[in-house]
């Protein structure tokens, strides 16, 4: 199969997959909080729905990057499939992708001219200051295995046993990153419902599709590079498998957890990166 | 890669399967999930899907990728019923297979 071909597969699969796995995680903290919640495919219905809504452009918004933004977000998440299932590249492109989705954010936001953006942009960089410390992870990954390389890291786990069991602290920093990037999850301050829709709100139609459609290739992304790098090479069932049951797990949280204000969970992560990044050091030295 | 491309038909499958069931249970139910009654036909369908999808190789004359994606198409349309419905059809049809299962594999 040629490239392009095996590029197209993989975003069609990660889109679908990730939109299903978003909807199964509102249904889990639905049937958590004793209502019946949405179909499990809601999620992707919402984002064909806004495909074939009229777009309307706010007077406030910075063309033409307010327009851009969307398509820059689509951009990247792509690139992060043909890093990631297509060839299994280097995980620091991985997070450079990770730290460009961050400055998305924060321009998603400015960019409208809602005073909800706005206040989403801000905390997106102040999020990023959390955040990407969580990304310490990788050296403590290269420190273990010697590569950045996704096949190397899958062929060491083949050779040594899985990540998650010499390196346990790394994998719990990376699984607050999913976390904080999770729908209603604790951390999930850009999107807090005091702020209406964060740097979404002033997004309709096509550019809120577009939106869409990057945020469930970027969960499905962080569940494969997850289960990829801490677990190893799986077969399409297991990482099926095991992004179902990262993604209850998820549910469980978000449903029993209000959303941190700013403060508080910036704070907590930090916290978590620090106890992360110390322990998984010792661990390695001793 | 023929892997990924089976993967994608089961997804769809799953999808369209899912939507199909809202759009018809929706029609069939005009009310809310509250009378806990066993919809017959939902029943046959998720014995059905969940027979296919996990015994197969039972099913030797049609190739395994094509009685997956049918056994899938089938289970998603009783899930993705209208919230509530489907939900006893489902946990029955995955006993019935799955015992099935255990008696085809772990039994005999």
């Amino acid at each position: 199969m040629n490239l392009m071909a095996n590029i197209l597969l993989n975003v069609i699969i990660s889109f679908l997959v990730g939109s299903v796995l978003l909807g199964l995680q509102r249904k889990v903290m639905a049937r958590i909080q004793m209502r019946p919640g949405p179909p499990i495919i809601q999620h992707l219905l919402h984002t064909f729905k806004f495909f074939l809504k009229e777009s309307a452009f706010p007077k406030t918004a910075a063309m033409p990057f307010y327009i851009a933004i969307t398509a820059m977000l689509c951009v990247i998440w792509v690139a992060a499939v043909i890093v990631g299932p297509v060839t299994e590249g280097s995980l620091l492109l991985f997070f450079a992708i990770y730290a460009i989705h961050k400055i998305v954010e924060h321009n998603a936001g400015s960019s409208s001219g809602s005073p909800y953006g706005k206040l989403s942009c801000v905390r997106a960089v102040f999020s990023a200051a959390a955040e990407v410390p969580l990304f310490a992870v990788l050296i403590i990954i290269y420190l273990k295995t010697g590569t950045m390389i996704l096949s190397n890291i899958v062929t060491y786990q083949n050779q040594h046993g899985a990540l998650l069991l010499s390196i346990p602290l790394a994998a719990l920093m990376f699984f607050v990153l999913i976390l904080s990037k999770s729908p209603y999850s604790p951390f999930a301050i850009t999107k807090g419902k005091d702020i209406v829709s964060g740097y979404e709100t002033e997004h309709f139609g096509l550019l809120r599709g577009y939106l869409m459609f990057s945020e469930s290739i970027a969960w499905y992304m962080l569940l494969w590079i997850f289960l990829t790098v801490f677990i190893g090479g799986l077969n399409p069932v297991g990482y099926l498998i095991g992004m179902v049951v990262i993604t209850a797990f998820v549910a469980f949280i978000n449903a029993l957890t209000p959303i941190l204000n700013p403060n508080h969970s910036v704070m907590t992560q930090v916290t978590l990166a620090f106890i992360g990044i110390v322990g998984s050091v010792i661990l390695l030295l001793y | 890669m023929y892997d990924q491309i089976f993967y994608l038909l089961y997804i769809l499958s799953f999808v369209i399967g899912s939507i199909a069931g809202l759009v018809f249970s929706y029609k069939k139910y005009t009310e809310p999930f509250i009378t806990r009654n066993i919809d017959l036909i939902a029943l046959i369908l998720a014995i059905i899907g969940w027979m296919l999808v996990l015994n197969y190789p039972l099913i030797s004359i049609i190739p395994s990728f094509v009685t997956i994606a049918i056994g899938v198409f089938l289970i998603a349309i009783v899930i993705g019923m209208r919230p509530g419905y489907g939900r006893y059809e489902t946990i029955i049809g995955f006993a019935l297979a799955g015992l099935i299962w255990i008696l085809r594999t772990v039994i005999l």
